[in-house]
């Protein structure tokens, strides 16, 4: 039977996973991949939670968790939207997207 | 609901949207009225925030409006002491940022009116955090501004280092906008709630009693977020981003982003961590919320201290300098009292208007064509007599001479600290005052003791010349209004 602490595990597993891979790998589109699947791993627990907080309270208490995943879906996708530009950019000037080569700036 | 209590904001975004449209209609040669634009509306969004924190005060007549209940959409927003004084201070910011950045944007051809409307929406981002007691608003008002600075960043469209800049900022205040949700989340699966106020709950972080798992799962929470603004905040051992952003950024943004983004999430931190410190000093602490803060206290101000003495570069060297600042306002969280948040309050301003008097400095010199490194600095006493006493005045404030504010902000840290018997952490932070000496003179010695052939003086144009002049006054009137200010801060921390 699966219930709601087999979501939450997922969660933090989810988010160990994309933590894992974001200080790894060198491509910065993999970074950014490995970010998105942070930020599901929150989604995920957000409305778990909010299920949680519904289960054992009021169907009110749900709301707020629920609110704030759209929120961080949102903001994501404007985020996204800034970081594959200043990616692309950086592809433009030097054809690299490896972050370990571009190292103009060190000391 | 009164809407009285976000006048600030609804300038400053109503400011932003302006500058966008205006942007469209306006020629070539007269680019400059975006920076005119946006300089009326910080210094609206002023005047109004002055209103309020008179208002708000307890001599005041509307002592309620601004009392920690009042507030809209039920406590998610407030215009409390704290959050008006921070304002005034992002608001100084900005007004400091547009003035110096006005030639150099027009002489790197950068688009002055997406310059401006960024730093615009970017303060918007931080007065939000400022203001906000909810988890939900505080990572909106922090995405607001971290969105708009990663563009910032890569502003210099033709320069390798500006994108490379952005892209380490983007990548990296990613990651941490990730950790501190990861850690909202968890905080909200504690408390069932995404207010605040609902992890003040007696016994509930106590870890006995009433929350035998709840509790546990928001202190993890509180931990995570204390990582993710790490980040934000460029603490040691989550700094290694900070440099070369710094480095790459365009020199004014630097400016901005050494004081605002970092006073922003230091606000942030104080709302979140501050009551919650203080309920520990009152029973059933959890205990590792300030083991945590003076252990990253000691190493950020030490290893900023210590990589700042081989840097070459003068934003670099900023850079670590301000990393350093960061590890000596978390001893006043650290030290977990009433006495540490009015004192990293007061030190925020503190080292705010004395970091973007040493900009002032730099980019006055970068507009005329002198290098970013510290060598270029030889001989300036000559060539630039003014630049080089005004960088003297705020050199002296960081290391913290009397009677500079930068003194008094590390004197109320330190008397902090040993009222609350933490003298060995006091110690650690004169030990690394003495030490940034070495780097701070490293400067003064270019600039007055070295001689160099007198090269052409260099003059500051009009607003980078105001700029200059209002923060150097600030950095010496601040020091001798130290007494009135840090009641101020007392009140707004007391507010919390």
């Amino acid at each position: 039977m699966i219930d709601l602490h087999h979501a939450i595990v997922l969660g933090v597993l989810l988010f160990a996973v994309g933590l894992y891979g974001a200080l790894r790998t060198t491509n910065a589109v993999r970074i950014l991949m490995c970010i998105e699947l942070m930020l599901n791993a929150v989604n995920l627990n957000f409305v778990s939670f909010a299920r949680l907080a519904a289960v054992s309270g009021t169907a009110q208490a749900a709301v707020p968790g629920q609110v704030f995943a759209i929120f961080v879906m949102t903001v994501a996708a404007a985020e996204v939207a800034v970081g594959l530009a200043i990616i692309l950019q950086i592809v433009r000037q030097r054809g690299v997207v490896h972050i370990d080569r571009i190292n103009l700036l060190k000391g | 609901m009164d809407w009285n209590l976000v006048t600030p904001e609804l300038i400053v975004a109503g400011t932003g949207l302006a500058v966008l449209v205006l942007d469209l209609f306006l020629s070539e040669e007269r680019r400059r009225s975006a920076a005119y634009l946006s300089l009326a509306g910080l210094l609206a969004a002023l005047v109004a925030s002055v209103r309020l924190l008179a208002a708000g005060l307890p001599d005041g007549s509307g002592a309620a409006a601004a009392g920690p209940g009042a507030g809209l959409w039920g406590g998610m927003l407030v215009a409390d002491p704290f959050a008006l004084l921070v304002k005034l201070l992002f608001l100084g910011i900005g007004l400091a940022v547009i003035m110096l950045s006005v030639d150099f944007v027009e002489s790197r051809r950068i688009a002055a009116g997406e310059y401006n409307a960024l730093v615009l929406f970017s303060v918007l981002g931080m007065m939000i955090m400022a203001g906000s007691r909810d988890l939900i608003v505080i990572y909106l008002g922090l995405e607001t501004t971290a969105i708009a600075s990663y563009v910032l960043a890569g502003l210099l469209r033709g320069d390798a280092r500006s994108g490379e800049a952005a892209l380490k900022y983007f990548l990296t205040g990613a990651l941490a906008s990730a950790v501190i949700l990861f850690g909202m989340s968890l905080v909200f699966g504690g408390t069932g709630s995404t207010s605040l106020t609902a992890l003040l709950a007696p016994g509930f972080l106590g870890l006995s009693g009433a929350a035998p798992v709840s509790g546990p799962l928001a202190l993890a929470g509180l931990v995570l977020l204390v990582a993710g603004f790490g980040f934000k905040i460029a603490a040691v051992p989550f700094h290694f981003w900070a440099p070369d952003a710094y480095e790459g950024a365009p020199t004014p943004v630097t400016a901005f982003f050494s004081v605002g983004p970092k006073a922003a999430a230091f606000a942030v931190v104080l709302r979140v961590f501050a009551p919650v410190l203080l309920l520990g000093q009152a029973g059933g602490p959890p205990a590792v919320l300030p083991v945590l803060f003076a252990g990253l206290a000691v190493v950020t101000m030490t290893v900023g201290n210590l990589v700042a003495l081989t840097q070459k570069n003068i934003k670099r060297m900023l850079a670590y300098s301000s990393i350093a600042h960061a590890g000596y306002m978390m001893v006043g969280l650290a030290v977990a009292t009433p006495q540490g948040t009015a004192a990293v309050i007061y030190y925020l301003l503190a080292y705010a208007v004395t970091n973007l008097g040493v900009f002032a400095v730099v980019i006055w010199l970068n507009n005329r064509g002198t290098g970013d490194e510290i060598s270029d600095y030889t001989g300036l006493a000559g060539r630039a007599p003014l630049a080089a006493a005004a960088m003297l005045v705020c050199l002296l404030s960081l290391i913290g001479i009397p009677p500079m504010v930068g003194f008094f902000g590390k004197f109320y840290l330190f008397m902090a600290a040993v009222e609350a018997g933490m003298a060995w952490l006091a110690v650690v932070m004169v030990v690394n005052s003495a030490v940034s000496v070495g780097y701070y003179y490293g400067i003064v010695r270019n600039m007055y003791l070295q001689d160099e052939p007198a090269g052409e003086a260099v003059r500051a144009t009009p607003m980078v010349g105001t700029a200059l002049g209002l923060t150097v006054a600030a950095v010496l009137a601040l020091g001798f209004l130290s007494e009135p200010l840090s009641h101020l801060a007392r009140l707004a921390g007391g507010g919390l």
